[in-house]
């Protein structure tokens, strides 16, 4: 999950969960200021109603002055309020206003009421005055209030969702495009952009920067590697180039007999092989290097054919048949020599691999719209663990074979530099199937 | 044929100039960029042979400067590094062309008559050997008028031998000759031997070639 998601979800979570507590306190919230508003107005009323007492008034109030049950009840037509006075049998201790919550009945209907019970002492008798009013509307209004409210919260909870996504990713931007410019497109340090990117974080110019000093950095080991591998070159090359002419023109010599002949022989074949094997670790290190340029357009027929031609003799030589079934016309942008030796190495495998009289095919295809090269020979073959281990550099199937098992770390190393997947499919005594997998991006 | 090279590394410089001398050009030895400069700007050269490292620059200034100049020369630029980039540099800035180091003394002398015999509009002489002539610009061979029917791999083994006769040419040479230096396979090849019996057959029907000698062990030598 991306950040300015997780940031967005986290912002509605914790919004969330405030207006939830809100809801929660509403009830009491309300009932206190209402509560207190209709106190305030009960206690007007009974202001009111006091002021005005006197005997003649109790007198009307309550009609039957014997019964003791007596009372004198009053309300409005609508039942929102009524007023009841009605003697007491002792008298109260003193003068006190209490407040209640009750179901009262009036004209045979229930409603629930606040009500003001007042006990008080006119002219040595006891009497209690209630005055209550109907909870019904109060009921209504909280009940609007907490839907409006919560209509109100959750508009607010999806804008602010929004408007958190959207700032969250303008905040971020510079961060992809620090991940696009910076590094996913950059293959070799020299093709880094070193321009600032435009950030209004601090945060992401720190990172714009810290990135941009690390790419120097590499870019200065590259830089020594390339010394290196050149100085290296010439300082080894050169002592055989001499050594090797050396022994080629005492060669010439018409007095050696056969021993000393054999010994040069010998000799020279040792430094080709020395030769060989410095340029091959050469050859690696420069394409890890990436001093190779990647931007000819190769024909793979040509180059498969032109193979062929090249080792028709070792093909030959084994009975070798050898059938190339291409039929595509794929163009693919890389360097054709690395190219040419990767399929070179892979072609000289299948042979030096390969039975008398076994087969070779080379052929190609689309494979999940991805472009193919598939070369199958009919050898050896490999188990589980000799595939493992084929790629690492040094390492030969069976130690009779020539070669110094540089040939599939070459081409390891070649695959990777065009981003081209090797895929190795292998049964022991049926043969070996080695899939290029070719990018689609680099496509021409 | 007055030839310079220009090779820091003196003993190598030495062994290239005596394998050349043997074969009748006059060599001269510049170790510097600096001396290599004075050598062009004061003598004749019909060629060059030039390394790249060089203690005192790189030996891509010197091609530079000798560009620059109406000098004609043939310039084969030699180097350890060996990198596709130097070589496409070097073909850019007016190289005939690029060896590798090491590199056989054979194929130097190969390279460098093909590069001279360029540089002369193709005017040499086609080579002839004991009545045998190869025309180089089509890759034909024929005897006393009669065409010969060679390979391409047949043709490149006979002229390299012919270019390098009364030489012992190892197997390896003629190898690296033919399937250039990529090959990690077997150096010690017998295949070479294949094309050469086939060759040896087809010059057989016409005269007898007893001066086209097998070296016992090494390879071949063609003897005049």
């Amino acid at each position: 999950m991306k950040i300015k998601h997780q940031l967005a979800i986290f912002n509605a979570l914790t919004r969330l969960l405030v207006i939830l507590v809100l809801w929660l306190m509403l009830p009491i919230l309300v009932e206190n200021v209402v509560y207190r508003h209709i106190n305030n107005g009960l206690v007007e009323k009974k202001k009111k109603f006091i002021e005005h007492l006197n005997q003649n008034e109790i007198d009307d109030f309550i009609v039957n002055a014997d019964d003791s049950t007596e009372t004198y009840s009053q309300f409005s037509s609508l039942h929102s309020e009524f007023l009841v006075l009605s003697r007491l049998q002792k008298l109260p201790n003193q003068e006190k206003t209490t407040f209640v919550n009750e179901n009262r009945i009036i004209e045979g209907e229930e409603n629930e009421y606040r009500i003001l019970q007042y006990h008080f002492t006119y002219e040595n008798i006891g009497y209690e005055l209630e005055i209550g009013s109907s909870l019904a509307e109060v009921k209504d209004l909280t009940f609007i209030i907490k839907l409006f409210i919560i209509i109100v919260l959750v508009v607010i909870v999806l804008i602010t969702f929004l408007a958190d996504t959207f700032y969250i990713e303008y905040l971020l931007k510079p961060f992809y495009k620090i991940i696009d410019t910076k590094i996913r497109r950059v293959n070799e340090p020299e093709a880094f952009d070193h321009t600032p990117i435009k950030a209004h974080s601090a945060d992401f110019r720190e990172l714009d920067s810290v990135l941009n000093q690390m790419m120097d950095r590499i870019g200065e080991l590259f830089k020594k590697e390339k010394q290196f591998i050149s100085n290296v070159s010439h300082e080894l090359l050169t002592p055989i180039a001499l050594l090797k002419n050396k022994f080629e023109n005492l060669l010439q010599n018409e007095s050696l007999n056969d021993n000393a002949v054999d010994k040069i022989v010998s000799s020279l074949k040792t430094l080709d092989m020395l030769k060989k094997i410095i340029n091959n670790l050469l050859l690696i290190s420069r394409i890890e290097n990436n001093q190779y340029a990647a931007n000819e357009v190769i024909n793979f027929h040509e180059i498969v054919s032109g193979l062929y031609e090249d080792l028709q003799d070792r093909i030959d030589d084994k009975e070798i048949a050898f059938s190339n079934k291409m039929e595509h016309d794929f163009n693919f942008v890389g360097n054709k020599t690395l190219i040419h030796i990767l399929l070179y190495n892979l072609v000289t495998n299948a042979i030096k691999y390969n039975k008398e009289k076994g087969s070779i095919v080379v052929s190609d295809g689309f494979l999940n719209q991805q472009y193919y090269l598939s070369i199958s020979d009919s050898g050896i073959g490999m188990n589980e663990t000799q595939i493992e281990n084929i790629f690492n550099r040094f390492t030969r199937i069976n130690s009779d074979q020539e070669g110094q098992g540089l040939g599939l770390a070459i081409a390891d190393s070649i695959a990777s530099f065009h981003h081209i997947d090797i895929k190795v499919t292998s049964k022991p005594n049926e043969g070996t199937t080695f899939l290029l997998l070719f990018p689609n991006s680099i496509k021409a | 044929m007055n030839i310079l090279i220009v090779e820091d590394n003196k003993e190598l410089a030495i062994e290239v100039r005596d394998f050349l001398s043997d074969g009748g050009y006059v060599c001269k030895i510049a170790n510097t960029c600096n001396e290599a400069l004075d050598e062009i700007g004061g003598n004749d050269y019909d060629a060059m042979l030039l390394d790249l490292g060089l203690p005192d620059g790189d030996g891509f200034d010197v091609l530079k400067a000798v560009r620059k100049t109406k000098s004609k020369i043939a310039v084969i630029v030699i180097t350890a590094r060996g990198g596709l980039d130097d070589r496409i540099d070097g073909l850019h800035l007016g190289a005939d062309d690029y060896l590798t180091k090491p590199f056989a003394l054979t194929e130097l002398s190969a390279r460098l008559f093909a590069v001279i015999r360029r540089m002369h509009g193709y005017t040499l002489n086609d080579l002839v050997v004991h009545g045998f002539s190869l025309q180089l610009q089509d890759y034909k061979v024929s005897y006393e008028g009669m065409p010969i029917n060679l390979t391409k791999k047949e043709f490149d083994i006979f002229q390299y031998l012919v270019l390098n006769k009364n030489r012992v040419i190892t197997r390896l040479q003629l190898t690296e000759h033919i399937w250039g230096d990529i090959l990690e396979i077997n150096s010690d090849s017998n295949f070479i031997d294949v094309h050469v019996r086939n060759l040896r057959k087809k010059l057989d029907k016409h005269t007898t070639i007893d001066w086209f000698e097998t070296v016992r062990n090494v390879g071949y030598r063609i003897n005049t």
